[in-house]
């Protein structure tokens, strides 16, 4: 008998619940690494943002805007020199990259890098929005531009401008380019605090639980198995119980009833043969009456015993067996066609299997299907043999997805002998138009 | 003329030709360097070389006399660019100040004054870089 472990070892490994549990748990785990890694970079984006523009603006209201001079407007060159050791000595460094001042109409009042001083620029909606209504905006810079023809070297840079009075009360337009490289460590940083969370959590999770799941799976598993253990015990019990039965009703009423019938026709035949009288013949008759009815209670019996256990069931005495099965189904009008090709070579657990499989579909045909014809087929082909058992009727048929009867347990039970054989069984049946059970098995 | 004309006229050409400076050859790489008399006992530099798109000034008062105290101005373009004061080391009497001056469309005309606080003597020195 197959043992609990066996079954479970025998499975594939991807179709343990343990194995599944932790690749989805994983699965699940890298997909929320994932997301909170973009929630992360989106975050440190928006933040970095954020801190652009207040760094921008802080610069611009206490380094910038008070060091501006009417000189610096006309490109002064003293003015330019001052204004330059300023932004090269307090602004520039660290994140910031590139200083720039624009005029209201696009000119570079200030850079520092030289080269741009005196130069003109369209100025976008946004830089000419900032001038216009104050605040500051921040955006990744297009180094694709001609006024960032010198900032190639630069990478990725975050644009940052805001507005800054000149002495005069002219708006200019005071601009920063901040290195983009620390968002990522920013990200990073961000989504160390996640981490803990949500991947961390997802595995200390699939730490804890991996062992009660597998707890869990292989006392299922053990279920399992001393369910089908039971249900093979049982069944050879019933066996033994059926074959004691029969043998009984074999050897002792069987006998006596097959004798009485002997000996009701020879005293019908001594009652009626030598004499001529009217009682004698009637005497006879009745006694000829009650032969007949011994001998169909006695064919009734042994078609009993028959199902209750067949006398040889091997491979060899398969067909005769299937036969007598169905025998008193065909002297009940129902039309039986029954084929059994290379049964010979099936195991006695096999042929018990397929002979207890026809017995229920047989049974379950006459009982529910009212039936006219029932076709029974037995197939034994392959390397290895495989024997192949087919069962169907034109009975009324049922749903197999509906409400499971309470006298069906018959076939679920053979289901489960069919697993536990290695094999399968399956029922297609549909109201109206009758049912066909399969049922393989390995022949050997 | 006179003697005392004479003498008159030879201190105002020595006191110029002092305050003028003399032009010396460009340095290597670009820069221009002019150096003078200042208008006593001291000696001015002026050098002015590229620096990574600016002008790189380094202005030089040497009067041999350590601890003399200095107030000095850079010009650029007419304009005062930088200002200071300096006072000359114990060891060689001299004092040094750099400045960088941003590198403006055309000629840069660059300027270089000292004067002592005690004495008032004073150093004038320009180059066009």
């Amino acid at each position: 008998m197959r043992e609990a472990s066996t079954a479970a070892t025998a499975r594939p490994v991807w179709q343990r619940p343990v194995v599944q549990f932790v690749v989805v748990g994983l699965i699940v785990a890298a997909l929320l690494a994932w997301i909170t890694g973009v929630l992360g970079e989106r975050l440190a984006r928006e933040q970095a943002m954020e801190d652009a523009r207040a760094t921008t603006e802080l610069i611009a209201n206490t380094v910038i805007e008070p060091a501006l001079s009417s000189g610096l407007l006309t490109t002064e060159a003293s003015d330019l020199d001052q204004f330059d050791r300023l932004v090269r000595s307090r602004v520039l460094g660290g994140d910031i990259m590139r200083v720039k001042v624009w005029s209201t109409d696009g000119r570079v009042l200030y850079s520092d890098e030289p080269r741009l001083i005196g130069q003109t620029f369209a100025l976008g909606d946004d830089q000419q929005q900032v001038l216009a209504d104050g605040g500051s905006n921040a955006d990744l810079s297009d180094l694709s531009r001609s006024e960032n023809e010198f900032d190639s070297q630069l990478g990725h840079v975050l644009e940052v401008y805001t507005r800054v009075k000149a002495p005069n009360g002219e708006a200019l337009l005071f601009e920063l380019y901040l290195s983009d490289d620390n968002l990522q460590a920013r990200a990073d940083e961000l989504f160390s605090l996640f981490r803990p969370l949500t991947v961390g959590g997802i595995l200390v999770f699939l730490i804890i639980a991996t062992p009660l799941v597998w707890v869990v799976s292989r006392r299922a598993d053990a279920a399992a198995a001393d369910r089908e253990r039971y249900l093979v015990m049982a069944t050879e019990a019933s066996d033994a119980e059926r074959r004691r039965v029969a043998r009984d009703l074999h050897d002792g009423v069987v006998q006596d009833l097959a004798g009485t019938s002997f000996a009701l026709s020879g005293l019908a035949r001594d009652v009626g043969g030598g004499s001529t009288s009217a009682t004698s013949q009637q005497l006879s008759s009745e006694l000829e009456r009650l032969a007949s009815a011994v001998r169909t209670s006695l064919l009734a019996l042994r078609s009993l015993l028959v199902e209750i256990y067949p006398p040889q069931l091997d491979g060899h005495g398969l067909g005769a067996a299937l036969q007598d099965l169905v025998a008193s189904a065909e002297q009940g009008g129902l039309d039986v066609t029954l084929r059994v090709d290379g049964a010979t070579s099936m195991s006695e657990q096999s042929t018990a299997l397929v002979w207890r499989t026809a017995q229920e579909c047989v049974r379950n045909a006459t009982r529910h299907g009212d039936p006219s014809t029932l076709d029974i087929s037995v197939n034994v082909v392959g390397s290895p043999p495989v024997a192949t058992l087919v069962v169907s009727d034109n009975g009324r048929g049922f749903d197999p997805n509906g409400a499971v009867p309470p006298d069906s347990f018959g076939l679920r039970g053979l289901r489960d002998l069919a697993r536990e054989a290695d094999g399968t069984l399956t029922v297609d049946s549909t109201p109206g138009r009758g049912t066909s059970v399969t049922l393989e098995v390995p022949a050997t | 003329m006179n003697t005392t004309t004479a003498k008159r006229a030879g201190t105002i050409a020595l006191v110029g030709i002092a305050l003028v400076g003399v032009a010396v050859p460009a340095v290597a790489g670009g820069g221009v360097e002019r150096e003078g008399n200042c208008s006593a006992r001291s000696d001015w530099k002026l050098k002015a070389s590229p620096d990574d798109g600016r002008i790189e000034v380094r202005g030089i008062v040497d009067s041999d006399v350590g601890g003399q105290r200095w107030r000095w101005k850079m010009l650029h373009n007419g304009s005062v660019s930088a200002r200071g004061r300096a006072t000359t080391e114990s060891g060689s009497g001299e004092f040094r100040v750099r400045r960088l001056m941003v590198n403006v469309p055309g000629d840069d005309r660059i300027g270089w004054r000292a004067k002592n606080r005690r004495t008032g003597e004073v150093c004038r020195g320009n180059l066009t870089f």
